[in-house]
Formats: C-alpha cells, sequence, structure tokens
C-alpha cells in the first residue's frame, strides 16, 4: 500500500485480451483456416472420409457451384434475407411502440414478457411449431370447425414452415436493439421538430427513422447472420424443402463423407454472408447520405460509424 | 395532476400489433406446455390429461443424462466466457491501442461465421490435436471438453463487447480516483472496475449459459460418446419419433430458465439498473 | 451378394412355427428346449444368461446406434450405456474415421452390407466368441453371413426389409410394385411422399422399380437413376424421414417408403389414438426389395471390450432379446423365435414374412459405387429442396 501508485503496468496494453487472443486463435483461427485449406482438397475415392491434398485444386468450388448446390446457397440466401426483412417489419412497431407509446414503468414488464419466449430452449420452440402446424392438431381441426378451411392443414414441410420458424425464433433479435436504441432517443428531439412545424410524419421519417438507424442495422445483422447459417430450424419444419447451406455442409460432413467438398460449401456460405453484410453497408451508407442532403439540420449522433455500434449490438 | 395520455388511432393499432406479435411469440410454448399433459405416445396428437410424462421422465435414464450434461456444459463454458470475454472487455474500453482494430476484426469474423463452418473446423482440429479432445481424461469436464470448449468461443466473444459497451458508457474517473488514492491497480480493479462491470457480467455469463443450452451444432461435431446434449437427444428424436416426455422435460427446463431469469432481474435491480437499462443488459444490447 | 440370408429351408421352417405359435405357446418351454439342444452346438447349459465373467464386469459402454431401436427400461436393466444415435451407416462410418481409433465408442450398429468397408478401415475390432455364450441363441440361418464368415466381427442384432405405407383413403388404386410407387409419387401422392433418408434406400426406389440388380456398377445405370430422381421424383417428395410410421398416420404424408418395423409403430400409433388401421395400407415393395440386417459389432480402440462383450451377451439372451422385438418390431434371428414370442403380439405378419416374400428380398452392397449413390442422394435432396 506505501509503494507509489505505478498508473500504468509494464505489460503491453492488449495484455487483458491475451487469453481471450490465445484461445480464439487456437480455436476459431486455426479451425477455420483449416477448413480453408480442406476446401482445396480431393476426397479419396472409396474411404471413409480421407482427404488428400497433392495437388491442391480447385475442382471442389466448381462442384460446388454446380446448379444442384448453388440452388440451395441461392434458396438459403432468399430465406434469409426474406425473414430478415420480415423480423424487421414485424418488429419495428412492436418496439417503437413498446418505447415510445407507452409508459415507462410498462416497458420492463413488457420486454420480460417478450424475453421469456427467447429464453425458451430453441430447439423445443421449434418443435412446438410441429405441434402447432400438425394436420391433426388443434389449429387444424379449429380452422375447420369455424369452416375457414375444409381439409387439413398441410403447412408443416413446406418452405412457408420454414419461413414462419426462422421469423418467429430470430424475431426477439430484431425487436432487442430497435427497442434499446429507440428507447435511448431524446423525446426533446421529436417534440422540436414538432414545434418546428413538421408533421407527425415528417418527424417520423425524417427525425426518428435516421436516428434509429444504428438499432435497425444492429436488428438487421443480429437476425441476419445467425439465420443464414442456421439449418436446424428448416430441418424440423421443413422437410425435403428445409434444405439450406448449412445442411448441405453438414451432410457432406455426416453422410457423404466428403470433407473437401463441404469445406467448399462452407467457404461460399461465409462468403455469402460477407458479401450480404458488406452490401448492407453500402446501401445504408447511401441511404444516410441521401437522408442528409435532404435535411437542413445535423441532428448529432446519426452519423458515427453504424458498423461498429452493429458489432456492439 | 396526471394527464391521461392521449389516446389515438395509430398506439391503438401499434397495440393491438403487439399483441398479435405477443400471442404469436407464445402460441408454441403454450402448445409444448399443454402437450406435456398429453396422454398421447406422439407428442403432435392430444390424447387427453395425464401427469404421468413428468413421472416418466424421472425413470428415463438417458433423458435424465442429456440434461445433466447440457447444465454442466453450460456451467462450465459460461464462466470460461465471462472471464476471457470480461478481460477482453476491460482491455478494449480502457487499453485501446493498434491492437484493437484487429482484435475487433477478430471478434467481427467470430459473430459473422456461422456455427457450422465453426463445427467443422473444430472437428477437424480436435482429431488433429488429439490429447483432451479425444479422451475422456480432462478433471471434471471428462468427455465434455470439447463441447465446453466449443460453445466458449461465441459466447465469449458476445460477452468481451457487452463489456466493452458497459464500460464505455461509464465514465473512468472513479477508477482514476482510485489510482490516485494509492490503490494498487490489483484493488482498483477488484473494488472499483469489477463492482462497475458485474451487471454486464452478470448478463453475458447468463447469455452465455442460454446459448450453451441452446446448441445443437457445435455439440453435435464436437461431441464425444457421453457428452450428448439435451439438444441432441430431442434433434435425434426429431429424426425419429417425438414424444411428450420432451414436452414436459422442456416445461420443466422452462420454469428452471425462469427463475434463473427472474432472480437475475432482481439483482440487477438492487444493483440500480431501470428496467429499460435491464433489458438492453439483458438482450445483449450493451 | 443376393441370397445370403435365409435359405428356404429356414424361412419355411419359421412359418411353420408361427403358425403354430399359439400350439408352442401352450405346450410351454419343454419344446424350445428340446429345439435349442437340437440346434445348439456348444456345450453351455440352456439357459445360463448374464455376465460370463462373473460379474466384474465394468457395465459402463458407450453404444452407438440407430434412433429409437432398442427398449431403453431392457438396456438400463443391463447397466449404464450413454446412447448416441446417427442416420445411417455413411454417418456412422464417417464419425468413427473421422476420430482415427479414438471415438470413444463400445457399440456400434452397422448394417451388414457395411462391414467389410469398416474392416477394412479399421473401424471394428475381432469378437471373442467365448464371451458371447449366448451367441448359440441366434438361428444358424442368421449366423455366418457373406458380410462376415465365421462372424468375425459382428452378431446379427435384427433384420428387416423396406417397403411403403399409404393412406388408402387418398390413394385409392393399390400400390404392390416399386414402379406403381413412383408412378403414385408422380400421381396422387404428389407433394405428399416421404422417402427414406439413406443413399442406398433412395437409389434402390429406382433400381427396384426398373428391374435394375440394385447392387450395379454400371455407370451407365447410376447416371439414368440420377436422372430420375434428381429431374423426375425429386419435386414430389415432401421429406426425406427414415423414421416416417408415426408421422404419416399423423397426416403429414399420404405415401411413405419404410421399413416394416418402422411402419408397425405407426399402426399402433394409430390405433393407440383411436384411428382405424384399415385407413393405412402396408406392402413389401415388389417384385424385388431390400434385405437388410443390422449387426452388434465392438468398435476398434473400445474403452470397455468386456462389458461390450458382455452387453451383446445380454442382448442376446431370448427373453431380453423377444422383449426387444417387441418394442422395434424387428425380427431379432433368435432361433425358435416362434415359442419364446407373446401370444398377443400387435401386428407380427409385419416382423415375419412368409418365404415367398423373402424370396423377393435382397441384400445391398457397398461397392465401387458407393461414393456415387451418396453423390446421387445429396444431390437430390438439394433438388428437392429447391
Amino acid at each position: 500500500m506505501h509503494r507509489a501508485p505505478r498508473r500504468s503496468l509494464r505489460l503491453p496494453k492488449f495484455a487483458l485480451a491475451l487469453p481471450s487472443w490465445g484461445y480464439y486463435v487456437a480455436f476459431f483461427l486455426v479451425p477455420v483456416v483449416l477448413i480453408i485449406f480442406y476446401s482445396f482438397g480431393t476426397k479419396i475415392p472409396g474411404s471413409a472420409g480421407r482427404t488428400e491434398f497433392s495437388p491442391l485444386t480447385l475442382d471442389r468450388y466448381r462442384d460446388a457451384i454446380k446448379p444442384t448446390f448453388f440452388v440451395v446457397l441461392q434458396q438459403t440466401m432468399r430465406i434469409s434475407i426474406t425473414g430478415t426483412l420480415l423480423c424487421l417489419i414485424i418488429g419495428f412497431p412492436v418496439a417503437y411502440f413498446m418505447a415510445i407509446r407507452i409508459p415507462a414503468r410498462w416497458r420492463g414488464i413488457f420486454l420480460g414478457v417478450l424475453i421469456i419466449p427467447f429464453w425458451t430452449n430453441f430447439l423445443i420452440r421449434t418443435i412446438a411449431w410441429r405441434i402447432v402446424l400438425s394436420p391433426v392438431g388443434f389449429l387444424s381441426n379449429w380452422l375447420q370447425d369455424i369452416g375457414m378451411r375444409d381439409s387439413n392443414i398441410q403447412v408443416l414441410n413446406t418452405k412457408a414452415a420454414v419461413q414462419l420458424g426462422v421469423v418467429y425464433n430470430y424475431l426477439p433479435l430484431m425487436i432487442f436493439p430497435l427497442f434499446v436504441t429507440l428507447d435511448r432517443l431524446e423525446p426533446a428531439l421529436r417534440e422540436a421538430s414538432k414545434d418546428l412545424g413538421a408533421s407527425r410524419l415528417k418527424t417520423f421519417l425524417q427525425v426518428t427513422l435516421p436516428l434509429c438507424a444504428p438499432g435497425v442495422i444492429a436488428g438487421l445483422l443480429l437476425v441476419f447472420i445467425p439465420l443464414s447459417g442456421d439449418y436446424i430450424t428448416a430441418a424440423v419444419l421443413g422437410g425435403a424443402d428445409g434444405n439450406m447451406s448449412g445442411a448441405l455442409v453438414a451432410s457432406q460432413f455426416l453422410q457423404a463423407q466428403n470433407q473437401a467438398l463441404g469445406s467448399a460449401i462452407a467457404v461460399m456460405l461465409m462468403g455469402s454472408i460477407l458479401l450480404v453484410i458488406a452490401i448492407v453497408a453500402i446501401i445504408s451508407f447511401a441511404f444516410k447520405a441521401v437522408l442528409h442532403r435532404m435535411r437542413k439540420v445535423d441532428i448529432p449522433g446519426t452519423r458515427g460509424d453504424d458498423l461498429a455500434v452493429a458489432t456492439n449490438g | 395532476m396526471v394527464r391521461r395520455r392521449r389516446i389515438d388511432t395509430i398506439s391503438l393499432s401499434l397495440g393491438a400489433w403487439a399483441a398479435i406479435v405477443l400471442v404469436f411469440l407464445y402460441l408454441p410454448i403454450l402448445f409444448i406446455v399443454v402437450h406435456s399433459f398429453s396422454d398421447s405416445n406422439a407428442l403432435t396428437r392430444w390424447g387427453g390429461f395425464t401427469t404421468d410424462w413428468y413421472g416418466k421422465l424421472f425413470e428415463n435414464q438417458q433423458l435424465k443424462d442429456t440434461i445433466t450434461n447440457s447444465f454442466k456444459v453450460a456451467l462450465y463454458s459460461s464462466p470460461i466466457s465471462v472471464v476471457f470475454g470480461g478481460l477482453a472487455g476491460v482491455a478494449l474500453a480502457r487499453r485501446p491501442g493498434s491492437w484493437t482494430k484487429g482484435f475487433l476484426a477478430v471478434i467481427f469474423l467470430i459473430l459473422v461465421t456461422p456455427e457450422i463452418v465453426d463445427a467443422i473446423g473444430l472437428q477437424v482440429w480436435f482429431v488433429e490435436v488429439g490429447g483432451p479432445f479425444v479422451q475422456p481424461s480432462v478433471p471434471f469436464m471428462r468427455s465434455l471438453f470439447p463441447i465446453v470448449v466449443g460453445h466458449a468461443i461465441f459466447s465469449s466473444a458476445v460477452v468481451t463487447l457487452i463489456v466493452r459497451a458497459r464500460m464505455a458508457g461509464l465514465d473512468d474517473a472513479l477508477e482514476e480516483a482510485a489510482a490516485d488514492l494509492y490503490a494498487t491497480p490489483r484493488r482498483a480493479f477488484f473494488q472499483i472496475t469489477l463492482p462497475l462491470i458485474f451487471p454486464a457480467l452478470l448478463a453475458g455469463g447468463l447469455l452465455a449459459f442460454t446459448f450453451s443450452l441452446d446448441n445443437v451444432v457445435i455439440s453435435q461435431f464436437t461431441g464425444r460418446p457421453g457428452s450428448s446434449t439435451f439438444p441432441l437427444y430431442v434433434f435425434g428424436k426429431v429424426r425419429s419419433v417425438l414424444r411428450p416426455d420432451l414436452a414436459a422435460a422442456s416445461t420443466l427446463i422452462l420454469l428452471a430458465t425462469l427463475v434463473a431469469l427472474g432472480s437475475v432481474v432482481f439483482v440487477l435491480r438492487r444493483s440500480g439498473d431501470s428496467s429499460s437499462e435491464i433489458a438492453a443488459t439483458l438482450t445483449g444490447g450493451g | 451378394m443376393t441370397k445370403i440370408l435365409i435359405p428356404q429351408v429356414t424361412a419355411e421352417r419359421l412359418k411353420a412355427q408361427l403358425n403354430r405359435r399359439h400350439f408352442l405357446a401352450l405346450s410351454g418351454a419343454t419344446a424350445a428346449a428340446a429345439f435349442l439342444a437340437a440346434c445348439g452346438d456348444d456345450e453351455k447349459k440352456p439357459g445360463t444368461t448374464g455376465s460370463t465373467m462373473g460379474g466384474k464386469v465394468d457395465k459402463n459402454i458407450n453404444l452407438f446406434t440407430w434412433a429409437d431401436y432398442d427398449d431403453e427400461e431392457l438396456l438400463n436393466s443391463w447397466g449404464g450405456l450413454t446412447i448416441d444415435i446417427y442416420g445411417s451407416n455413411e454417418e456412422a462410418i464417417q464419425k468413427l474415421a473421422a476420430a482415427k481409433g479414438s471415438s470413444g465408442y463400445d457399440v456400434v450398429v452397422p448394417t451388414g452390407v457395411f462391414i467389410p468397408q469398416m474392416v477394412s478401415e479399421d473401424l471394428l475390432q475381432k469378437l471373442d466368441l467365448s464371451k458371447i455364450p449366448n451367441f448359440k441363441n441366434l438361428d444358424v440361418a442368421y449366423t455366418n453371413q457373406a458380410w462376415d464368415q465365421g462372424n468375425q466381427y459382428s452378431v446379427c442384432k435384427d433384420w428387416g426389409s423396406t417397403g411403403f405405407m399409404y393412406d388408402n383413403r387418398v390413394i385409392t388404386t393399390p400400390i404392390v410394385t416399386w414402379a406403381d410407387f413412383l408412378a403414385a409419387c408422380e400421381g396422387p401422392a404428389s407433394g405428399q411422399v416421404s422417402v427414406l433418408d439413406t443413399p442406398g434406400n433412395l437409389c434402390g426406389l429406382y433400381f427396384w422399380a426398373n428391374g435394375i440388380d440394385w447392387t450395379t456398377e454400371d455407370p451407365a445405370h447410376l447416371d439414368a437413376a440420377e436422372d430420375y430422381l434428381v429431374n423426375t421424383l425429386a419435386k414430389h417428395i415432401k421429406a426425406f424421414d427414415s423414421y416416417p410410421g408415426v408421422t404419416l398416420v399423423e397426416g403429414n404424408y399420404v405415401l411413405s417408403q419404410a421399413w416394416n418395423g418402422d411402419a408397425r409403430m405407426g399402426y399402433i400409433a394409430h390405433e393407440g389414438a383411436g384411428g382405424d388401421p384399415a385407413d393405412y395400407s402396408w406392402a413389401l415393395g415388389g417384385p424385388v426389395t431390400e434385405l437388410w440386417m443390422d449387426n452388434w459389432a465392438i468398435v476398434k480402440g473400445a474403452p470397455n471390450p468386456d462389458g461390450a462383450h458382455d452387453f451383446i451377451n445380454f442382448i442376446l439372451d431370448q427373453d431380453n432379446s423377444v422383449k426387444d422385438l417387441e418394442f422395434h418390431g424387428y425380427n431379432t434371428g433368435m432361433a425358435d423365435i416362434a415359442s419364446l414370442l407373446p401370444d398377443d403380439l400387435p401386428y407380427a405378419d409385419m416382423i415375419f414374412f412368409e418365404d415367398a416374400q423373402v424370396a423377393t428380398m435382397h441384400a445391398g452392397a457397398v461397392n465401387s459405387a458407393q461414393d456415387r449413390l451418396v453423390e446421387i442422394y445429396n444431390n437430390t435432396k438439394a433438388a428437392a429442396g429447391a
């Protein structure tokens, strides 16, 4: 206690992050590099999953862009992007309602009520939809009783079921960051906009919306990233229609014993996800630039690096 | 005088929409709970009321084993995530430097990498490394070790960001003051910094815990004999026949989760957070 | 590789036994014991069960097997098993091979035709039959198979066949052959069909329907199968489901390719839910169909080989075998099985086949076409999901 305090340890600045660094190198970077390496290999014919690496070849990528596999990648991206946008459309009004329209003391309770489903086991809540959508289940019978349908519902094992399942599973991940952002908005800004004669719509479009852009982007990323890699939801609800790229990778590893092709598909899946993120980043940048030019006053907090905020999500 | 809020059509329709979304979110959970009391051999078909499945739950050794495994994996992997992520988060917030960019890039990569890519990478890599990853010789964790390692990767990255966000929002005046008052760095850390980031650590740990309980893919590819987790058991049943005992198990797990969640909210409230702050922390919103 | 199982004599004997099941059940165990003594070829007294190693065996093993394949109560009565499951032989082999001998599993249940590949990949270890005295309980028809002569690596767990089950309220014309099956897929059952989730069974559909030996290695046949499955059949498939029985009777499919034991579970579930079994029809596919035998085998590098032997011996005990049979609905290959069965075994005709039926069953093969079959299977799955 009587020593002179050392304002800074002699340790380098990143010392506290060293355990993580080591962990990520050993269990994330190396395995991912290994997968990239495997994607240039070839399965030894007739063997139970052994791969050879001489010569290294791009043939697995040629296999992976054959129509049969590429169609699945396209479908994965379609379901992911549609699902993410649906989450935004469904989730934004809920977050807006919670953050701005209901009294503060109710907010916590409302949020708690929203969080509980999210904390229910992922697989179980997906399987639950099998019960809900069962052709001989309660919903099906009820719809027939009230005369809305004259036969059993046939939603399970279709793309519609997959789309429904992913929206259900990832919707909370959209609502939470939107709520947090909207909740932190200064009401004064909206009041000011109103006082200055802006209509409600104009206030919403020119003040509220730009201010919650970071939340929107965080939500889009938080939903899109896990969704596009998720094949469990599709496997549970989609039947033959539930073939996502992730499932192809798993199947190449588990069934086909072709680790090289599985790795190539995995690398392409990762590439597609990064590509979509890059496109979103560019669009949001352009969008902000346009909004900014339309607006007369600069509002603090709408500039900044959205991607950085998003990764903070 | 409390001024009545003006209830307009926009608020009403937004409220109605929120109510519909809530019904949507709760519908499947309601079905699961109801069907845990179904006297039917198939989960998806209702067959009259019974509580038998709850009794059978305790006779099903395999189900009990997998649930135990799941909780063990979660209990081992969340502290790893909290310690690694917490330290890294503090470093990012308080000791930024040229290293920050590269580190954040890795975090970003971890967050955008699909689970399946991690999973196959780890499967191939663990076999290469051998040792504790293929032998059930690791103390305490035994055959669960590889799964624990796998689960902590994503979670620790999330904890890092939560802690960093929490610290970035706090003035470092307190830490400065502690240093001025001759506290050793160690003492300043334990007496000032740690209490400050405690809510973030708690929330991060809880998130890591649920991520681990939910995980299918990493467990499937890194699993060893005897390390089968509850989701893996359930996923196997998806491919064969689902029975209401799974609903009964899920209902009990849901109850346990609610208790855990409730106590965390209680602790956070004691530490002075507003409900919005609690919400932000619990959802990883920083 | 064809007709390796069940010589005609055995099939007839089996049938005869089944027909006089009630008589045998009444006459009690005497007849059974006499029969056993007649065909038993070892010195041990019939009826000796339990541990062969004086009860000092570590009764904790890791079992790697198919889903829902054993009566868990029965397994737990032996000792502590941890069970992991796989969905196809390919999956099991991949997992064992990827671990390079350190998988940690003790017992695995491969289908017979995959055993030579597993042996050549060094994934199995030789059995010590002296530690499995109950081996003698197996009907000789199910021992010494072509894929594992002398039962060096495996013993029969159970065997069965492949057929289809359909909702005859929707499909009103009876389906008899695999060609009918495919026609129904493209016709009334389109979009409501499930097929088995393994490469062999999927490709088998085409070969069986078109009179091609399903062990073919002819590239032209394989290409034709791929063309049909990917471009024609895929879009009619609703799910790749190896256990469609119960799902079918819940109205999710109208036509399913299914293994006999699983289809039987579907009937039992349907009846249990108050349904009329007459709503569904079951048939073995004609003119030819699959014959498969799953086998107990011990994994190379098993942590507890003694326990594994003891477990296999336990499960080959007559009473235990019958208990298991009642659960999974496949013939466990016990000698004189008829005398062991309970009188009220439901849908016994889906477990035990007539010799005319058995004559139409052929085992598959794991040969140079294997990689191609898996490729066709993956492509069909991709096309079905598009």
